[in-house]
């Protein structure tokens, strides 16, 4: 005979996945996460500002050329095209062209000159003299170029840190409100579905061929699985969406810290599945959730506003220290491991505090739910429940 | 064969079960009957498992009852309790899985019960869209799903309609023909009588009377006087020691005699009361013996 947990789970499971209401947190979820990471690009933001150059005689040509390359060092682009000496007032006030230069010394504007772009000329204009006076002294091109191009600076980091990949940090910040937007979603789901079972009594006719603690069982992970679904269909369809339309780059070192998120969902959920499951099993009406849960509420949002101070100090004593604290630990962490901040033996030591927390908490929140899921009417007080449950089998 | 040995259970001050004792054997319908907080409800929850006894245990046939002979039980309990949001064919073959149906198995036979139940063209619709009624049929098909070899079942009779009475009891004769015991507890006691083969009738937790329906019926015939006095004042038989009054209709007084009470004693008031033109020992419905059962105990209480 098929294991009852598994039955229950399987429940919970299409029951949820089924739902109107599942399929449409999906796909704001989805929509949402693409949108935060398509937009900005589709609005310019991040983009390196371009320029036209209007280039007006052939003595200008040198000095176009020298600017175009040199525009990268400043983070910007500038693209030269030639201009007929007529039209560089038109050009100008029409906005076909940013500046123009004329006879390869004069440059005109029709306000004003970007400093960036400003910067950028002058030191292609510095970088021609000097290619003239190199080239005048009798070095040949391949020496000026030597000259040019010395070999980068070696620097020596008294403390150095494991450095954040570019990009990491919105990744971070998706990490961290995914992660809280799951936890606690699904974590009160379980304490909303406990309750349901409750209210309407249907609780009593399940415990009569299966063992409160398969019920128990079977519900977490039949929800967990259904959160941890959702979480990857959301990451995943980001994802698609990142690297289809090419708008924005991953780096490397991004893709472990994405993966990571998985397993210290999978931590953090079952730390509170169980939790509000133990609080769901002490009220009998939907109404009253809201008060036995809101402690565990409280204590989830510390999680989240402590990984958000992570996010902007991934090194600082208190996300270090909130990093080995089981109840903010899966927020925090992977906000730090997806910065860089943080070495391999604090990852492996603050999952193993995680799963050792989660090991002792689990028998103590079965054994309060116990106690108290048959026992409608008023809410069923902690020490009830946990004395009611130290007789019987369950 | 269904045993409940010496089951007692108390919350706090309040003893619901006070040592109850009763057999229920293959091919019986039991009813369970008493007044509300008799202790009913606490003795099947106990039964299922739900409840702990403080005392006493419970057997199927000669060996405790543990969580694989319960599976094989079917149950319904006072307060309904279904998924609301679930729809009825998948609920019910649910409830067959967790009976240790396999998956064809269940559905086939969720299907099956909603046909003979009558609710077959609501298959696909979900709990909490059908009536009062109608769920109840549904709760008793989730109770059946997986062929029990035992029933249990709390109040099953409550809230249904003339018709779904009899369908339900139809339902259940039928369970019973094929060997399978029933007890259910019932405040309907003209249909306990009719439709059951012995009763338990339950009072302040304790076992009161017990046995074939005709047979407690017969038992307190010998205490029981039926007695018509033509001309005789309102009230004549207070004066007699030991004798209670169960019902009174049309002239006619329906006694119960206590312990050591003689009936020509009896006889002998009614004369000098009044022309006896009626005297003769009854047979009690179910009804009056329940009432002189639970009324003696309140007179002494």
């Amino acid at each position: 005979m098929i294991n009852p947990t598994i039955l229950v789970a399987r429940r919970e499971i299409t029951e949820r996945v089924r739902d109107r209401s599942f399929i449409i947190s999906t796909m704001v979820g989805v929509v949402l996460l693409a949108a935060f990471a398509l937009v900005p690009r589709l609005l310019g933001f991040g983009e390196p500002e371009e320029w036209v150059l209007g280039v007006v005689g052939e003595d200008s040509a040198a000095m176009a050329g020298a600017v175009e390359a040199a525009a990268p060092n400043f983070g910007i682009v500038v693209t030269a095209e030639p201009l007929e000496a007529a039209r560089v007032e038109s050009a100008l006030t029409d906005g076909d062209v940013d500046a123009v230069i004329v006879d390869g010394d004069q440059i005109v504007v029709d306000q004003e000159l970007d400093p960036t772009l400003q910067t950028a000329m002058q030191a292609a204009s510095a970088q021609l003299e000097v290619t003239g006076a190199l080239n005048e002294a009798g070095l040949n091109p391949d020496e000026v170029t030597e000259v040019l191009t010395p070999d980068p600076l070696d620097v020596r980091a008294l403390d150095p840190q494991p450095g954040a990949a570019e990009g990491a940090g919105a990744i971070a910040f998706f990490a961290v409100f995914l992660l809280y937007g799951q936890i606690f979603g699904y974590g009160f789901a379980v304490a909303s579905g406990v309750v349901e079972e409750k209210s309407t009594r249907v609780v009593e006719v399940i415990l009569s061929t299966v063992s409160a603690r398969q019920l128990l069982a079977g519900k977490v992970m039949g929800i967990g699985v259904v959160a941890m679904f959702q979480l990857l269909l959301t990451v995943s369809a980001a994802l698609a969406a990142v690297l289809l339309t090419g708008f924005v780059e991953l780096p490397e070192a991004a893709w472990p810290a994405i993966w990571s998120v998985l397993g210290w969902f999978l931590l953090g959920f079952t730390f509170y599945a169980a939790l509000f499951a133990a609080a769901g099993s002490l009220v009998s009406r939907q109404e009253e959730l809201q008060n036995v849960t809101t402690p565990l509420t409280m204590v989830v949002l510390v999680g989240f506003f402590l990984a958000f101070a992570a996010l902007n100090d991934p090194s600082s004593t208190l996300a270090r220290v909130a990093s080995f604290i089981p109840p903010v630990a899966p927020m925090v962490m992977p906000a730090r491991i997806t910065l860089g901040e943080v070495a391999p033996w604090e990852v492996v030591a603050s999952a193993a505090v995680c799963l050792a927390s989660i090991a002792v908490l689990i028998p103590l929140a079965a054994r309060l739910y116990r106690g108290a899921i048959l026992r409608t009417g008023t809410r069923v007080r902690l020490f009830e429940a946990w004395r009611a449950a130290g007789t019987g089998e369950g | 064969m269904l045993e409940l040995r010496d089951i007692t259970k108390s919350y706090g001050e309040i003893v619901a079960a006070a040592g109850v004792s009763f057999r229920l054997h293959p091919g019986e319908m039991l009813g369970f009957v008493g007044s509300n907080g008799a202790g009913k409800t606490t003795c099947m929850r106990i039964v299922l498992g739900l409840l702990e006894p403080d005392r006493g245990e419970v057997e199927w046939n000669g060996r405790p009852v543990d969580s694989n002979t319960r599976r094989r039980f079917g149950y319904m309990p006072e307060e309904r309790g279904l998924y609301p949001k679930m729809r009825v064919a998948n609920q019910v073959a649910y409830f067959g899985r967790l009976h240790g149906l396999g998956k064809e198995e269940a559905s086939a036979a969720a299907g099956r019960l909603l046909e003979r139940l009558g609710v077959e063209e609501r298959a696909d619709d979900r709990v909490e869209a059908l009536s009062l009624g109608n769920q109840q049929r549904v709760q008793l098909a989730t109770a059946m799903v997986h062929d029990p070899d035992a029933m249990i079942l709390d109040e099953p009779f409550s809230g249904l309609d003339p018709v779904g009475v009899d369908v339900l009891t139809e339902v259940l004769r039928d369970r019973v023909e094929a060997g399978v015991p029933v007890v259910f507890s019932s405040h309907q006691l003209e249909l306990v009588e009719r439709i059951c083969d012995s009763v338990v009738i339950l009072h302040n937790g304790r076992v009161v009377a017990e046995g074939p329906v005709h047979e407690v019926r017969a038992e307190r015939s010998d205490r029981t006087l039926r007695v018509e006095v033509d001309g005789a004042l309102p009230g004549w038989e207070a004066s007699i020691p030991g004798v209670q009054v169960v019902s009174r209709s049309n002239g006619s007084v329906l006694l119960r005699l206590g312990d050591g009470v003689d009936d020509q004693s009896v006889l002998a008031v009614a004369r000098g009361a009044g022309r006896v033109t009626y005297f003769s020992s009854a047979r009690p419905s179910l009804v009056d013996l329940f009432r002189s059962v639970v009324g003696s105990d309140r007179g002494t209480e």
